[in-house]
């Protein structure tokens, strides 16, 4: 065992001093070519012409020694790549792929659970139509869930990067403060929090989430605009900062993993970037605007995606109800037809935000 | 690039040599050394630098009580007697503590032999997910060949496609597990694969397992991060690209591996819709938890139909009892978590 793995080993370095050999005989060559340019043509032909003998050297040889037919370095690294993640091209052909498409071959039919499997019959777009034409809720659903997202993504990311920032900065207790702002993501995906939300707002003395939010609710908002003087500005905008008040409690629990994303787009800001702008004398408002936000903006692009995902595919919103409700009712096909223009409908929306934040993002060249 | 011990040795420095400088200044006189703008400037930074601590810890403190209240809520009702949930002269504090809803909710959720049988499908599928997606993750960071941008793209997917669209087809092919022979291998004479533990390992096995897309990406920032000389070091020593891997990769990747455990535990964890397609049983858990108040009627009311008000507080214990290991575990290994996300980090997409 071990002298065969000498051999390879051996064969291996042959063949790195090989490939040295190789590229030095090529770059040769095209030396020749860019220096001496009236003699380019020429140069050329006679690199084509080179070329093949000098590689065929070391080739002649290696046969004599071993055996005849080879493959080259580049050729068995990416060989090599394969077999890396063979295992998950298995896998995933099998436990991704194949259960990805079967579920959307059912979309487009009617399904019965048999003794044996699925049985299908066509039923072409039917399920489709129906969903959007028939089905009165899931259109409602769905614009209500376009709706919430919109709402909710700019609200998480301005949240979450107002957060990362003071969680940057050095204070006493920070490690504390930080494994607090993390410990959502720990339990918020369990059935813990669900449970313990519920009770909280069945139980009538201690509170619960919507006394929690009452704190910071509703005539808090028109009281300060009366104050200022201003009457009736409009029931909607209330509406809006109203509801963006109450939730303070999801928004809280929903930015975990975002606060952890930015904490280290942070820390990977140069420090004689810092330094440059205490020099200039910054103050720390525009070193947020002109050193943070350029910096992290990659990371913003990242959470954004993130923060959409997350927001879609919940399993509480209310598509992600209905097409779970109507598994569990065993209208299969039907179920994978709802979730499969959710999930069209989704791809535009990412590739519509992608593209846009996309031109707003300063990528450090180096 | 400074250690991160030297900058705080010369951010010390300066400061100090900053207020020496600026007292000296000041007992000759500030106009004679400074503009008046460089004064108000500075003004506005001492005054700022006085107040901000004090609005930082007020948005801190509110925060982190908003983030601890529902633990307070549950720890608060998971140890006070049942007839105090309704007392409306206690909010917080109940007039006594009783360990009674505790060890009721245990027996039910026959926690002992729950937790065993959650620690074994855990642990088996977290360590075996680890190894799979770190081998895929270093073969998408430092090979090239064809297609894989595509393959790429198709670990994005499995990140964004969430487990409800896959669940059902998932569910027949355990169901008629083909080939049969492999089935009854594993199963010991059943074709079916459902309510074994293989529904968790096989996925695990192939890289496939619970948010494996996002470990594959971890792994892969994390690889890439590494400087290649440590390869090529090995490879010129004679070590074959497995051998690199195991003997050079893997002990540089020792944080990343550990923050990969760690979350694969938690998300195992913590996971019920997986575990609840694939089985009938409640056996794990977040199952026996997601379960607990029909469970709760059954074995404490004799099958009454109960309002979830008055079993409140044998709720709160359940929950109690199944997040404490992972609050357990978190509180001591916080820093792996946290600086092992940060220093492998999703950054640099």
């Amino acid at each position: 065992m071990s002298e065969l793995e000498k051999d390879l080993n051996a064969e291996e370095l042959e063949e790195n001093i090989e490939q040295t050999a190789e590229e030095v005989a090529e770059a040769e060559p095209s030396e020749t070519v860019s220096t001496v340019i009236d003699e380019a043509e020429e140069a050329a032909v006679e690199a084509a012409a080179e070329e093949p003998v000098r590689r065929e050297e070391p080739r002649a040889v290696n046969a004599k020694a071993q055996k005849p037919a080879r493959i080259s370095y580049e050729r068995k690294k990416q060989l090599y790549g394969y077999g890396f993640i063979a295992l998950w091209i298995i896998g995933t052909l099998y436990f991704f792929i194949y259960p990805l498409v079967v579920s959307l071959v059912y979309s487009f039919h009617d399904t019965k659970v048999g003794s044996g499997g699925m049985e299908l019959s066509n039923l072409g777009f039917q399920n489709y139509v129906n969903a959007f034409r028939q089905d009165q809720d899931y259109s409602k659903a769905l614009v209500e869930t376009l709706s919430n997202t919109a709402l909710k993504t700019p609200l998480i990311l301005i949240f979450s990067i107002f957060i990362a920032v003071i969680l940057n900065q050095k204070f006493r207790g920070r490690t504390f403060a930080r494994a607090v702002f993390f410990l959502p993501v720990i339990i918020a995906t369990g059935p813990v929090i669900d449970i313990i939300n519920g009770n909280m707002s069945t139980s009538g003395t201690a509170g619960g989430a919507e006394q929690f939010s009452s704190m910071f609710e509703a005539n808090l908002v028109d009281e300060l605009l009366n104050f200022l003087g201003i009457y009736n500005i409009s029931e909607k905008l209330t509406e809006v900062i109203n509801s963006l008040t109450s939730d303070i409690f999801n928004l809280v629990w929903n930015s975990g993993i975002q606060i952890l994303l930015f904490l280290s787009a942070l820390q990977g800001i140069p420090y004689s970037a810092k330094e440059a702008a205490q020099m200039e004398g910054a103050t720390s408002w525009e070193y947020f605007w002109k050193i943070t936000i350029p910096y992290i903006s990659p990371q913003i692009l990242t959470c954004l995606v993130y923060t959409i995902v997350d927001s879609f595919v919940d399993p509480g919103n209310q598509v992600m109800e209905k097409v779970l409700s109507k598994a569990s009712s065993w209208e299969h096909g039907y179920s994978a037809a709802m979730a499969w223009a959710y999930f069209a409908i989704i791809g535009v929306v990412l590739a519509i935000v992608v593209a846009i934040i996309n031109k707003f993002i300063y990528y450090e060249v180096e | 690039m400074a250690t991160k011990k030297e900058e705080k040795q010369f951010e010390k420095e300066c400061k100090a040599a900053r207020k020496a400088r600026y007292k000296r200044m000041k007992a000759e006189g500030l106009e004679k050394w400074l503009t008046p703008e460089q004064i108000r400037y500075n003004r506005r930074k001492a005054i700022t630098g006085a107040i901000w601590p004090i609005f930082r810890f007020l948005i801190l403190f509110g925060l982190c009580f908003v983030i601890l209240y529902p633990l307070i809520f549950m720890i608060s009702t998971a140890f006070r007697p049942n007839e105090q949930m309704n007392d409306p002269s206690i909010v917080w504090l109940p007039k006594s503590l009783t360990l009674d809803n505790i060890k009721q909710t245990w027996k039910v959720m026959k926690f002992d032999q729950t937790v065993l049988t959650t620690v074994r499908l855990n642990l088996i599928a977290s360590v075996l997910q680890v190894i799979t997606t770190a081998i895929t993750g270093y073969g998408f960071a430092r090979f090239k060949f064809k297609g894989k941008s595509i393959m790429f793209a198709i670990v994005v997917l499995m990140i964004i496609v969430p487990p409800q669209i896959t669940t059902i087809p998932l569910y027949m092919q355990y169901a008629f597990f083909k080939p049969q022979w492999l089935a009854k291998l594993f199963t010991g004479g059943a074709t079916s694969l459902i309510n074994t533990g293989w529904t968790m390992y096989l996925p695990a096995m192939f890289a496939n397992g619970l948010r494996a897309g996002l470990f594959i990406f971890i792994f892969r920032q994390f690889f890439r991060g590494l400087p290649k000389e440590l390869e090529d070091a090995a490879y010129l020593d004679g070590c074959g690209p497995f051998k690199t891997f195991l003997v050079v990769m893997v002990p540089n990747a020792k944080t990343s591996f550990l923050t990969v455990f760690l979350f694969s535990i938690v998300w195992y964890w913590n996971d019920f819709y997986v575990s609840s397609s694939f089985f009938t049983h409640t056996d794990t858990v977040a199952l026996m938890l997601k379960n607990l108040d029909a469970q709760l009627q059954q074995d404490l009311f004799g099958g009454q139909a109960i309002s979830v008000r008055q079993i409140i507080v044998w709720l709160e214990a359940g929950c109690v009892l199944s997040i404490t290991p992972l609050l357990v575990m978190y509180i001591f290994l916080q820093r792996y978590f946290i600086e092992g996300i940060e220093r492998s980090g999703i950054t640099g997409m």
